[in-house]
Protein backbone atom coordinates (compact mmCIF):
# COMPACT_ATOMS: atom_id res chain seq x y z
CA UNK A 1 0.00 0.00 0.00
CA UNK A 2 1.49 3.46 -0.57
CA UNK A 3 0.25 6.84 -0.09
CA UNK A 4 0.64 9.98 -2.32
CA UNK A 5 2.68 12.87 -0.38
CA UNK A 6 0.66 16.11 -1.33
CA UNK A 7 3.11 18.79 -2.15
CA UNK A 8 2.88 21.75 -0.31
CA UNK A 9 0.90 25.33 -1.90
CA UNK A 10 3.55 27.55 -3.04
CA UNK A 11 1.88 30.71 -3.49
CA UNK A 12 3.38 33.96 -3.24
CA UNK A 13 1.97 36.34 -0.56
CA UNK A 14 2.63 40.55 -0.67
CA UNK A 15 4.96 40.10 2.14
CA UNK A 16 7.31 37.56 -0.42
CA UNK A 17 7.63 40.02 -2.68
CA UNK A 18 8.40 42.88 -0.08
CA UNK A 19 11.60 40.60 1.13
CA UNK A 20 12.12 39.98 -2.44
CA UNK A 21 12.36 43.52 -3.17
CA UNK A 22 14.90 44.28 0.28
CA UNK A 23 17.07 42.08 -0.84
CA UNK A 24 17.55 42.96 -4.68
CA UNK A 25 17.60 46.53 -3.36
CA UNK A 26 20.33 45.48 -0.64
CA UNK A 27 22.27 43.66 -3.14
CA UNK A 28 22.02 46.50 -5.43
CA UNK A 29 23.60 48.91 -2.13
CA UNK A 30 26.01 46.47 -1.35
CA UNK A 31 27.13 46.15 -5.26
CA UNK A 32 27.25 50.17 -5.87
CA UNK A 33 29.35 50.66 -2.29
CA UNK A 34 32.00 48.15 -3.36
CA UNK A 35 32.30 48.89 -7.10
CA UNK A 36 30.50 51.66 -8.36
CA UNK A 37 30.85 54.06 -5.38
CA UNK A 38 33.97 55.25 -6.00
CA UNK A 39 35.01 53.27 -8.50
CA UNK A 40 36.63 54.49 -11.98
CA UNK A 41 33.03 55.92 -13.17
CA UNK A 42 33.42 58.45 -10.07
CA UNK A 43 37.02 60.33 -10.52
CA UNK A 44 37.76 62.95 -8.06
CA UNK A 45 40.86 65.11 -9.42
CA UNK A 46 42.88 66.69 -6.80
CA UNK A 47 45.01 69.59 -7.86
CA UNK A 48 48.73 69.84 -5.52
CA UNK A 49 51.07 73.14 -6.25
CA UNK A 50 54.56 72.59 -4.38
CA UNK A 51 53.08 70.03 -1.89
CA UNK A 52 49.35 71.80 -1.35
CA UNK A 53 46.14 70.70 -1.58
CA UNK A 54 44.76 73.67 -4.25
CA UNK A 55 41.62 71.96 -5.50
CA UNK A 56 39.92 68.46 -4.80
CA UNK A 57 36.70 67.87 -6.75
CA UNK A 58 34.44 65.33 -7.70
CA UNK A 59 34.12 65.52 -10.97
CA UNK A 60 30.58 63.68 -11.12
CA UNK A 61 29.59 66.73 -9.53
CA UNK A 62 30.35 69.47 -12.27
CA UNK A 63 27.66 70.59 -14.24
CA UNK A 64 29.81 72.75 -16.43
CA UNK A 65 33.88 72.95 -16.86
CA UNK A 66 35.89 74.27 -13.82
CA UNK A 67 38.99 75.77 -14.06
CA UNK A 68 41.53 75.88 -11.61
CA UNK A 69 44.71 78.38 -12.03
CA UNK A 70 47.99 78.18 -10.36
CA UNK A 71 49.79 81.18 -10.14
CA UNK A 72 53.00 81.30 -9.22
CA UNK A 73 56.87 81.68 -11.44
CA UNK A 74 54.65 80.30 -14.05
CA UNK A 75 50.72 80.27 -14.67
CA UNK A 76 48.85 77.47 -15.19
CA UNK A 77 44.77 76.69 -16.29
CA UNK A 78 43.95 73.30 -15.24
CA UNK A 79 40.36 72.41 -17.30
CA UNK A 80 38.59 70.05 -15.26
CA UNK A 81 35.08 68.69 -16.33
CA UNK A 82 32.55 65.30 -15.92
CA UNK A 83 35.02 63.09 -17.27
CA UNK A 84 38.68 64.44 -16.70
CA UNK A 85 41.41 66.89 -16.37
CA UNK A 86 43.76 68.74 -18.95
CA UNK A 87 46.36 71.50 -18.24
CA UNK A 88 44.46 73.46 -20.90
CA UNK A 89 47.31 76.71 -20.71
CA UNK A 90 50.58 77.52 -19.20
CA UNK A 91 53.63 80.01 -19.50
CA UNK A 92 56.31 77.17 -18.29
CA UNK A 93 58.95 75.89 -20.48
CA UNK A 94 59.15 72.68 -21.53
CA UNK A 95 54.72 72.72 -21.86
CA UNK A 96 55.14 69.07 -21.07
CA UNK A 97 52.20 69.45 -18.25
CA UNK A 98 50.71 71.01 -21.50
CA UNK A 99 51.54 67.89 -24.25
CA UNK A 100 50.60 65.59 -21.82
CA UNK A 101 47.07 66.11 -22.92
CA UNK A 102 43.82 65.09 -21.23
CA UNK A 103 43.59 62.54 -18.07
CA UNK A 104 40.37 60.85 -17.84
CA UNK A 105 41.21 57.96 -15.63
CA UNK A 106 42.01 57.03 -12.18
CA UNK A 107 45.44 56.79 -11.66
CA UNK A 108 46.89 58.70 -14.11
CA UNK A 109 48.82 62.28 -13.62
CA UNK A 110 49.66 65.31 -15.19
CA UNK A 111 52.81 67.40 -13.73
CA UNK A 112 54.01 70.19 -14.37
CA UNK A 113 58.23 70.10 -13.04
CA UNK A 114 58.90 73.66 -13.02
CA UNK A 115 55.86 74.92 -10.89
CA UNK A 116 55.14 71.80 -9.28
CA UNK A 117 52.05 71.37 -9.91
CA UNK A 118 50.49 67.41 -9.93
CA UNK A 119 46.88 67.12 -11.12
CA UNK A 120 45.96 63.21 -10.30
CA UNK A 121 42.47 61.81 -10.54
CA UNK A 122 41.50 59.38 -8.05
CA UNK A 123 38.73 56.55 -8.16
CA UNK A 124 38.34 53.42 -5.26
CA UNK A 125 39.39 51.06 -8.30
CA UNK A 126 42.67 52.45 -9.62
CA UNK A 127 42.85 51.38 -13.65
CA UNK A 128 46.14 50.65 -12.78
CA UNK A 129 49.18 50.91 -10.13
CA UNK A 130 51.54 52.51 -12.30
CA UNK A 131 52.27 53.84 -15.34
CA UNK A 132 54.73 53.63 -17.88
CA UNK A 133 55.37 56.82 -20.56
CA UNK B 1 15.59 36.13 7.60
CA UNK B 2 15.54 36.86 4.14
CA UNK B 3 16.25 40.55 5.23
CA UNK B 4 18.78 39.04 7.72
CA UNK B 5 20.78 37.65 4.53
CA UNK B 6 20.88 40.36 2.47
CA UNK B 7 22.11 42.09 5.56
CA UNK B 8 25.11 40.22 5.74
CA UNK B 9 25.73 40.05 2.14
CA UNK B 10 25.99 43.99 2.47
CA UNK B 11 28.16 43.85 5.01
CA UNK B 12 30.56 41.39 3.54
CA UNK B 13 30.33 42.45 -0.29
CA UNK B 14 31.56 45.32 1.32
CA UNK B 15 34.41 44.66 2.97
CA UNK B 16 35.58 42.24 0.17
CA UNK B 17 36.11 45.51 -1.81
CA UNK B 18 38.05 47.24 0.55
CA UNK B 19 41.85 47.15 0.28
CA UNK B 20 44.39 48.25 2.98
CA UNK B 21 46.31 51.31 1.88
CA UNK B 22 49.82 51.59 1.07
CA UNK B 23 51.71 54.19 2.69
CA UNK B 24 52.96 56.88 0.05
CA UNK B 25 55.79 59.22 -0.59
CA UNK B 26 56.26 62.09 -3.82
CA UNK B 27 58.87 63.98 -4.45
CA UNK B 28 60.71 66.25 -7.06
CA UNK B 29 63.87 65.02 -7.94
CA UNK B 30 66.07 64.79 -10.32
CA UNK B 31 64.48 67.26 -12.75
CA UNK B 32 61.11 64.82 -12.54
CA UNK B 33 58.34 64.25 -10.03
CA UNK B 34 58.15 60.80 -8.26
CA UNK B 35 55.69 58.76 -6.35
CA UNK B 36 56.54 55.72 -3.97
CA UNK B 37 54.39 53.67 -2.39
CA UNK B 38 54.50 50.73 -0.17
CA UNK B 39 53.03 47.96 2.38
CA UNK B 40 54.19 46.54 5.42
CA UNK B 41 54.92 47.35 8.76
CA UNK B 42 58.01 49.72 7.32
CA UNK B 43 56.73 51.34 4.86
CA UNK B 44 56.66 55.09 6.42
CA UNK B 45 60.34 54.14 7.04
CA UNK B 46 61.56 52.45 4.19
CA UNK B 47 59.86 55.24 1.69
CA UNK B 48 61.57 57.94 3.74
CA UNK B 49 65.06 56.47 3.43
CA UNK B 50 64.35 56.00 -0.49
CA UNK B 51 63.71 59.55 -0.62
CA UNK B 52 66.95 60.40 1.61
CA UNK B 53 68.92 57.78 -1.05
CA UNK B 54 67.24 59.80 -4.06
CA UNK B 55 67.82 63.31 -2.85
CA UNK B 56 71.66 62.47 -1.91
CA UNK B 57 71.68 60.91 -5.78
CA UNK B 58 70.84 63.72 -7.39
CA UNK B 59 73.53 65.82 -5.29
CA UNK B 60 76.13 63.36 -6.30
CA UNK B 61 75.20 62.72 -9.95
CA UNK B 62 73.08 65.99 -11.33
CA UNK B 63 74.83 67.78 -14.07
CA UNK B 64 73.28 71.17 -12.76
CA UNK B 65 74.47 70.72 -8.82
CA UNK B 66 77.63 72.91 -8.52
CA UNK B 67 78.83 70.18 -5.70
CA UNK B 68 78.14 67.30 -7.77
CA UNK B 69 80.69 65.12 -9.15
CA UNK B 70 79.37 65.35 -12.52
CA UNK B 71 79.01 69.36 -12.69
CA UNK B 72 83.18 69.31 -11.15
CA UNK B 73 84.25 67.09 -14.16
CA UNK B 74 81.98 69.08 -16.48
CA UNK B 75 83.69 72.31 -15.21
CA UNK B 76 87.25 71.35 -15.03
CA UNK B 77 87.67 68.59 -17.35
CA UNK B 78 88.64 66.17 -14.71
CA UNK B 79 88.07 65.22 -11.27
CA UNK B 80 88.27 62.89 -8.25
CA UNK B 81 84.87 61.46 -8.39
CA UNK B 82 83.07 59.00 -5.42
CA UNK B 83 83.74 55.06 -6.00
CA UNK B 84 79.78 55.56 -7.16
CA UNK B 85 79.93 58.01 -9.78
CA UNK B 86 82.97 56.23 -11.62
CA UNK B 87 81.15 52.67 -11.58
CA UNK B 88 78.05 54.70 -12.85
CA UNK B 89 80.31 56.30 -15.49
CA UNK B 90 81.67 52.96 -16.04
CA UNK B 91 78.37 51.20 -16.70
CA UNK B 92 77.24 54.13 -19.03
CA UNK B 93 80.28 53.32 -21.26
CA UNK B 94 79.55 49.52 -21.19
CA UNK B 95 75.92 50.48 -22.58
CA UNK B 96 77.37 52.77 -24.98
CA UNK B 97 79.23 50.28 -26.49
CA UNK B 98 76.88 47.49 -26.24
CA UNK B 99 74.52 49.89 -28.22
CA UNK B 100 76.96 51.13 -30.97
CA UNK B 101 77.07 54.55 -29.45
CA UNK B 102 73.06 55.07 -29.21
CA UNK B 103 73.22 55.49 -25.70
CA UNK B 104 75.73 57.60 -25.08
CA UNK B 105 76.41 60.55 -21.63
CA UNK B 106 79.15 62.01 -23.93
CA UNK B 107 75.57 63.73 -25.66
CA UNK B 108 76.07 66.73 -23.18
CA UNK B 109 77.27 69.10 -25.62
CA UNK B 110 74.50 68.75 -27.76
CA UNK B 111 72.01 68.86 -25.57
CA UNK B 112 73.01 71.84 -24.25
CA UNK B 113 72.85 73.18 -27.96
CA UNK B 114 69.35 71.80 -28.62
CA UNK B 115 68.12 73.33 -25.26
CA UNK B 116 65.49 71.14 -24.77
CA UNK B 117 64.72 70.77 -21.60
CA UNK B 118 65.46 74.37 -20.35
CA UNK B 119 63.46 77.51 -21.23
CA UNK B 120 64.75 78.63 -24.40
CA UNK B 121 64.73 75.20 -26.69
CA UNK B 122 66.01 76.04 -29.98
CA UNK B 123 66.88 74.19 -33.77
CA UNK B 124 70.69 74.81 -34.30
CA UNK B 125 72.27 75.70 -37.38
CA UNK B 126 73.93 72.54 -39.02
CA UNK B 127 77.47 73.75 -38.76
CA UNK B 128 76.44 74.48 -34.86
CA UNK B 129 75.80 70.66 -34.45
CA UNK B 130 78.78 69.50 -37.08
CA UNK B 131 80.82 71.20 -34.35
CA UNK B 132 79.89 68.98 -31.50
CA UNK B 133 79.22 65.88 -33.04
CA UNK B 134 83.23 65.16 -32.89
CA UNK B 135 82.78 65.54 -29.08
CA UNK B 136 80.47 62.87 -28.66
CA UNK B 137 81.67 58.91 -27.68
CA UNK B 138 82.34 57.31 -24.45
CA UNK B 139 86.20 57.09 -26.19
CA UNK B 140 86.44 60.71 -24.90
CA UNK B 141 86.13 59.65 -21.20
CA UNK B 142 89.25 57.95 -19.55
CA UNK B 143 89.15 56.56 -16.44
CA UNK B 144 91.96 55.79 -13.61
CA UNK B 145 89.96 54.19 -10.48
CA UNK B 146 87.86 56.76 -9.36
CA UNK B 147 90.33 59.78 -11.28
CA UNK B 148 88.30 60.59 -14.79
CA UNK B 149 89.11 63.20 -17.73
CA UNK B 150 87.25 64.02 -20.15
CA UNK B 151 88.67 65.81 -23.71
CA UNK B 152 88.72 68.73 -24.27
CA UNK B 153 85.25 70.60 -24.62
CA UNK B 154 83.69 67.20 -23.48
CA UNK B 155 81.03 67.05 -21.08
CA UNK B 156 79.02 63.62 -19.81
CA UNK B 157 74.89 64.16 -18.71
CA UNK B 158 73.81 61.54 -16.65
CA UNK B 159 70.49 62.07 -17.05
CA UNK B 160 69.83 59.27 -19.73
CA UNK B 161 70.57 56.17 -16.98
CA UNK B 162 70.63 58.24 -13.02
CA UNK B 163 67.25 57.33 -12.68
CA UNK B 164 67.06 54.03 -13.82
CA UNK B 165 70.43 54.15 -11.19
CA UNK B 166 68.19 55.53 -8.35
CA UNK B 167 65.68 52.86 -9.34
CA UNK B 168 68.41 50.07 -8.28
CA UNK B 169 69.16 52.09 -4.99
CA UNK B 170 66.01 52.49 -3.97
CA UNK B 171 64.92 48.84 -4.44
CA UNK B 172 68.03 48.09 -2.21
CA UNK B 173 66.93 50.27 -0.02
CA UNK B 174 63.60 49.20 0.21
CA UNK B 175 65.21 45.22 1.36
CA UNK B 176 66.33 46.56 4.10
CA UNK B 177 63.12 47.23 5.46
CA UNK B 178 59.85 45.32 6.64
CA UNK B 179 58.19 45.69 3.41
CA UNK B 180 55.57 43.42 1.82
CA UNK B 181 55.34 45.16 -1.58
CA UNK B 182 55.86 48.39 -3.15
CA UNK B 183 55.50 49.91 -6.60
CA UNK B 184 58.03 53.19 -7.13
CA UNK B 185 57.93 55.22 -10.28
CA UNK B 186 61.05 58.19 -10.22
CA UNK B 187 59.72 60.17 -13.42
CA UNK B 188 58.48 57.05 -15.47
CA UNK B 189 61.30 54.53 -14.06
CA UNK B 190 59.36 52.11 -12.26
CA UNK B 191 60.32 49.35 -9.65
CA UNK B 192 57.76 46.87 -8.57
CA UNK B 193 58.22 44.18 -5.76
CA UNK B 194 56.43 41.80 -3.87
CA UNK B 195 52.47 41.95 -3.73
CA UNK B 196 49.22 44.36 -2.62
CA UNK B 197 47.56 43.97 0.18
CA UNK B 198 45.45 41.93 -1.36
CA UNK B 199 47.98 39.33 -2.93
CA UNK B 200 47.79 40.55 -6.32
CA UNK B 201 50.56 41.53 -8.41
CA UNK B 202 50.86 44.96 -9.91
CA UNK B 203 49.46 46.38 -12.61
CA UNK B 204 51.58 48.33 -14.90
CA UNK B 205 50.25 50.17 -17.63
CA UNK B 206 51.94 51.14 -20.74
CA UNK B 207 50.90 54.62 -21.87
CA UNK B 208 49.22 54.51 -25.29
CA UNK B 209 51.61 57.19 -27.21
CA UNK B 210 48.64 58.38 -29.26
CA UNK B 211 45.89 58.91 -26.67
CA UNK B 212 47.06 60.35 -23.48
CA UNK B 213 43.42 58.84 -21.63
CA UNK B 214 44.18 55.55 -22.86
CA UNK B 215 46.83 52.43 -22.21
CA UNK B 216 48.38 50.29 -25.10
CA UNK B 217 48.29 47.70 -22.48
CA UNK B 218 48.50 46.03 -19.03
CA UNK B 219 50.82 44.03 -17.39
CA UNK B 220 50.93 42.07 -14.13
CA UNK B 221 54.24 42.70 -13.01
CA UNK B 222 56.40 42.21 -9.66
CA UNK B 223 60.12 42.43 -9.03
CA UNK B 224 61.20 44.12 -12.15
CA UNK B 225 62.47 47.45 -13.35
CA UNK B 226 60.59 48.91 -16.29
CA UNK B 227 61.05 51.90 -17.98
CA UNK B 228 59.48 53.40 -21.49
CA UNK B 229 61.38 55.83 -23.50
CA UNK B 230 59.65 58.00 -25.99
CA UNK B 231 59.31 61.76 -27.66
CA UNK B 232 55.60 62.19 -27.19
CA UNK B 233 55.58 64.36 -24.05
CA UNK B 234 58.88 66.23 -24.22
CA UNK B 235 59.13 68.16 -27.14
CA UNK B 236 58.82 71.40 -28.51
CA UNK B 237 57.99 72.73 -31.71
CA UNK B 238 60.50 74.62 -34.28
CA UNK B 239 59.37 78.17 -35.73
CA UNK B 240 58.11 76.36 -38.94
CA UNK B 241 56.11 74.43 -37.17
CA UNK B 242 58.36 71.01 -37.09
CA UNK B 243 57.81 69.06 -33.77
CA UNK B 244 61.72 68.13 -32.13
CA UNK B 245 61.44 65.67 -29.25
CA UNK B 246 63.82 65.32 -26.65
CA UNK B 247 65.69 62.09 -27.59
CA UNK B 248 69.16 62.85 -29.75
CA UNK B 249 70.42 60.50 -32.45
CA UNK B 250 74.63 60.70 -30.82
CA UNK B 251 74.96 59.73 -34.55
CA UNK B 252 73.12 62.99 -36.33
CA UNK B 253 73.13 65.01 -33.06
CA UNK B 254 68.98 65.14 -34.03
CA UNK B 255 66.28 64.71 -32.75
CA UNK B 256 65.98 60.70 -33.10
CA UNK B 257 64.47 59.75 -36.56
CA UNK B 258 62.43 56.34 -35.51
CA UNK B 259 59.54 54.17 -36.93
CA UNK B 260 59.07 53.45 -32.84
CA UNK B 261 56.83 55.79 -30.83
CA UNK B 262 57.92 54.36 -27.29
CA UNK B 263 60.17 51.30 -26.08
CA UNK B 264 59.98 49.71 -22.82
CA UNK B 265 62.60 47.81 -21.52
CA UNK B 266 61.66 45.32 -18.46
CA UNK B 267 64.25 43.79 -16.95
CA UNK B 268 66.22 42.92 -13.42
CA UNK B 269 68.67 45.78 -13.49
CA UNK B 270 66.67 49.44 -13.35
CA UNK B 271 70.43 51.27 -14.76
CA UNK B 272 70.54 48.95 -17.88
CA UNK B 273 66.67 49.17 -18.67
CA UNK B 274 66.32 52.82 -18.57
CA UNK B 275 70.08 52.97 -20.87
CA UNK B 276 68.65 50.67 -23.45
CA UNK B 277 64.87 51.76 -23.56
CA UNK B 278 66.83 55.42 -24.75
CA UNK B 279 68.80 53.56 -27.48
CA UNK B 280 66.60 50.91 -28.58
CA UNK B 281 64.04 53.97 -28.71
CA UNK B 282 66.75 55.69 -31.33
CA UNK B 283 67.20 52.13 -32.93
CA UNK B 284 64.02 51.76 -34.26
CA UNK B 285 61.91 48.45 -34.77
CA UNK B 286 64.07 46.27 -36.40
CA UNK B 287 67.36 46.54 -34.93
CA UNK B 288 65.66 46.81 -31.64
CA UNK B 289 64.31 43.45 -31.90
CA UNK B 290 67.94 42.02 -33.35
CA UNK B 291 69.36 44.08 -30.45
CA UNK B 292 67.05 42.06 -27.86
CA UNK B 293 67.53 38.71 -29.75
CA UNK B 294 71.45 38.55 -29.43
CA UNK B 295 70.97 39.78 -25.78
CA UNK B 296 70.09 36.17 -24.77
CA UNK B 297 66.33 36.90 -23.52
CA UNK B 298 68.17 39.02 -20.42
CA UNK B 299 65.31 41.57 -20.38
CA UNK B 300 61.41 41.98 -22.27
CA UNK B 301 60.39 44.50 -24.64
CA UNK B 302 57.10 46.24 -25.38
CA UNK B 303 57.58 48.18 -28.73
CA UNK B 304 54.60 50.73 -29.73
CA UNK B 305 55.15 51.29 -33.48
CA UNK B 306 54.12 54.03 -35.24
CA UNK B 307 52.12 52.09 -37.63
CA UNK B 308 50.04 51.18 -34.62
CA UNK B 309 51.38 47.77 -33.41
CA UNK B 310 52.10 46.72 -29.92
CA UNK B 311 55.43 44.42 -30.10
CA UNK B 312 56.32 42.56 -26.95
CA UNK B 313 58.61 39.26 -26.59
CA UNK B 314 57.38 35.98 -25.10
CA UNK B 315 58.34 36.61 -21.70
CA UNK B 316 55.38 39.11 -21.02
CA UNK B 317 52.78 37.06 -22.95
CA UNK B 318 51.59 35.60 -19.54
CA UNK B 319 51.51 39.08 -17.59
CA UNK B 320 49.37 40.98 -20.22
CA UNK B 321 46.04 42.04 -18.79
CA UNK B 322 44.52 44.06 -20.84
CA UNK B 323 46.08 44.80 -24.54
CA UNK B 324 44.93 48.33 -25.88
CA UNK B 325 41.53 47.96 -28.82
CA UNK B 326 43.41 50.48 -31.25
CA UNK B 327 46.27 48.03 -31.95
CA UNK B 328 47.86 45.02 -33.65
CA UNK B 329 49.58 42.86 -31.06
CA UNK B 330 52.32 41.10 -32.09
CA UNK B 331 54.70 38.56 -30.07
CA UNK B 332 58.66 38.74 -31.28
CA UNK B 333 60.01 35.86 -32.24
CA UNK B 334 63.14 34.63 -30.49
Amino acid sequence: MTSKRSQPELKPKPLDALVVLAVVLLAVGAAWLSYGGKGEGALTATVKHRGQVVAQVELSSLTEEKAVSIDGAYHLTITLDKTGAAVTDSDCPGQDCVHTGRITRAGQSIVCLPEQVIVTLEGKTPSADVILG
Amino acid sequence: MCAALAALMLVSLTACGKTEEPERQELFAMDTYMSLAAYGDGAQEALAAAAREINRLEQELSRTVATSDIYKLNDSGSAVVSEETAALLKNAMTYSAATGGLFDVTVAPLVSLWGITTDSPRVPERSEIDALLPLVGSGHIHMDGNSVTLDDGCAVDLGGIAKGYASDRVAEVLRQYAVTGAAVSLGGNVYVCGQKSDGSAWSVAVQDPKNTGAYAMTLELTDVFAVTSGGYQRYFTGPDGTVYQHILDPRTGYPAQTDLLSVTVIGQNGTLADAYSTALYVMGEQAACDFWRQSGGDFDLVLITADGRVLYTPGLADHISQKGADYDFQEVSA
